[in-house]
């Protein structure tokens, strides 16, 4: 499983100014594969995420999809060609609109003039919720994002995710703003992801939230990877030293 | 938030569901609100039907008349904060490109409509124009439309003249079309309402609404799903610019002439409609009824202290109150509970 890299970037450099934000970095993404990206404040870690989004072009490297060689420079080149998708702390979600809205901004389903299909998208719209994600609360897909809580609005974002047929979630700090109980849930579901051949890479700062789920750990410091260890091969105390040794 | 209730209470279920309703409808508040001073009028119109005329219809049809160029650039302004940006320079633009309109008639000797169609393109073009200073150089649009406001002012006066233009319309049609009546109804109010419909259908039904919501409630978002802010904006600016102008040609043709510094304030009243009808200033919320019933309510207010025969200036205040009032309402209204 390990020997088949669905995603793989080699020798990346990324440098704003003086600043070198990704040095000679290899970052890769198995299939079925959980990978805790770790590292303190200003590491590369959210660079290197908005690489593998493609916000951020690198300088220098290779980007491969499934072997092979890709060029990745926009957002939409990364969610069509590699399937990745980005979950942000501040989910990308808009407050003011419905579920269903949230769901297929951006690609609602239309008729040819372009006039929005409601029913089609409420009918899949219930489907994704009920489906997938199990999101407990959430009653009707006209229900306005504003009104969901932290752990339900990432859900919907993961579902969406999901049900958009992605390959890798990125998640960008996922449970900063959740509470236990819905940390429980993300985590938990991001587990269950693996099932369905959804890889996901985690960037956090809670080591053991990373524990419970991932399958392997890349810590980065000053925009290199320092450390890089299976789950199997490491424990809680070898990757924080990791993690907070300068 | 859950409504677990058990069959009991269906009474209070009833009740909690269509508090729910109101408040999930971003024009929840102003329908309550213009639902409840309509009943009021109606009640002291039928009551006092010799002092207090709102039911006259000559009231009714001058009340009609008043609010269909605030409404139709109000439409236009609003769709434009939803996607979160504002435009101040409707208001000369409406005077800058009805007289381009009257121009067209009256020294190239063009037909009538399509001296209105240059006019709403010239109002689009104008939209084009701010859109991309705003777009290209990421400046507020409160500071771009602040100068371009100054700009379609002078233009006015450089391409006309301070002098009033009058607009006559040779066409019986066209006549018609614009200042016909039927019954109360006066032709610009049905203008207002067509141009509302379709922007109904735009912004609640077609994707490019969606788009406006997404960009003016969360731009990160509407990037990271792959919608160009840019193009979203420029489509809003166009819009707000073709209303304006729209609404100038309507207005103008009404009236039959044009004055140079007429348009100037409109800008923020258009604003205040909108407010009042429930869009955020910040974008993301607001919807078309809530537009169209802002700017209904601005002149309902107006034509009530009219019969009541107070002073011109209380007028002011009382809209004043009532944009305070509204935005009050829209935030009460949409607190969870």
């Amino acid at each position: 499983m390990e020997n088949v890299n669905y995603y793989e970037c080699k020798n990346v450099t990324k440098s704003y100014g003086n600043l070198t934000a990704l040095d000679d970095v290899n970052f890769s993404i198995g299939k079925n594969e959980v990978v805790g990206l770790l590292g303190d404040n200003g590491a590369g870690k959210s660079t290197l995420i908005k690489m593998m989004s493609g916000v951020v072009t690198p300088d220098t490297g290779k980007i491969f999809v499934d072997g092979k060689e890709t060029r990745i420079s926009t957002r939409k080149e990364s969610e069509e060609v590699a399937g990745i998708e980005t979950i942000y702390q501040n989910s990308a979600l808009c407050d003011d609109m419905t579920i269903t809205r949230n769901i297929f901004m951006g690609r609602e389903i239309t008729t040819n003039l372009g006039f929005m299909d409601h029913k089609k998208m409420e009918e899949t719209s219930v489907d994704v919720l009920e489906s997938g994600v199990h999101i407990s609360g959430i009653d009707s897909p006209l229900k306005e994002i504003g009104a969901l809580s932290g752990g339900q609005k990432q859900a919907v974002a993961i579902a969406r995710a999901v049900y958009f047929k992605r390959k890798i979630l990125l998640l960008d700090e996922p449970t900063s703003a959740l509470s236990v109980r819905e940390t429980e849930r993300v985590l938990q579901y991001v587990t269950e992801l693996k099932k369905e051949d959804v890889s996901s890479v985690i960037v956090t700062h809670n080591l053991y939230h990373a524990f419970q789920v991932c399958d392997r750990f890349v810590v980065m410091s000053h925009g290199k990877v320092i450390f890089e260890k299976n789950k199997s091969d490491t424990n809680l105390e070898e990757v924080t030293e990791q993690v907070i040794k300068v | 938030m859950l409504l677990y209730v058990n069959s009991k209470h269906w009474g209070v279920f009833i009740m909690l569901k269509f508090v729910d309703n109101i408040r999930s409808k971003p024009a929840g508040g102003i329908i309550l609100l213009f639902v409840s001073i309509q009943i009021v009028a109606i009640i002291g119109g039928l009551l006092y039907p010799d002092s207090f005329r709102y039911l006259n219809p000559a009231n009714i049809a001058v009340l009609l008349k008043s609010m269909s160029a605030l409404g139709i650039m109000a439409i236009g302004v609003g769709i434009l904060m939803i996607t979160g940006e504002f435009d101040l320079s409707v208001g000369t633009l409406y005077t800058f490109c009805a007289i381009v309109t009257a121009t067209v008639v009256k020294e190239y000797a063009m037909s009538p409509y399509f001296a209105m169609l240059v006019g709403v393109f010239v109002g689009m073009l104008a939209g084009v124009m701010h859109a991309s200073i705003v777009n290209r150089f990421t400046i507020p649009s409160f500071i771009v439309t602040l100068g371009a406001m100054l700009l379609w002012k002078g233009a006015t006066l450089l391409y006309h003249g301070a002098k009033s233009l009058r607009y006559k319309y040779e066409s019986a049609t066209y006549k018609t079309v614009l200042t016909g009546d039927i019954g109360v109804v006066d032709a610009s109010f049905l203008w207002f309402l067509g141009v509302g419909a379709i922007f109904y259908f735009v912004l609640h039904h077609h994707k490019i609404g969606n788009h406006f919501y997404a960009v003016g409630g969360n731009p990160e978002a509407a990037v990271a799903i792959g919608i160009n802010p840019k193009r979203v904006k420029l489509i809003a600016f166009m819009i707000a610019g073709g209303c304006a102008a729209l609404s100038g040609v309507v207005a103008m043709s009404r009236v039959g002439s044009v004055q140079p510094g007429g348009g100037l304030g409109l800008e923020l009243e258009a604003i205040a409609a909108c407010v009042i009808g429930g869009c955020a200033l910040m974008g993301g919320r607001g919807s078309i009824i809530g537009i169209m019933l802002g700017t209904a309510l601005i002149y309902t207010i107006q034509d009530l202290l009219l019969l009541l025969r107070a002073p011109g200036f209380y007028f002011d205040m009382f809209v004043g109150g009532l944009i305070v009032i509204a935005a009050v309402t829209n935030v009460v209204i949409r607190k969870r509970i």
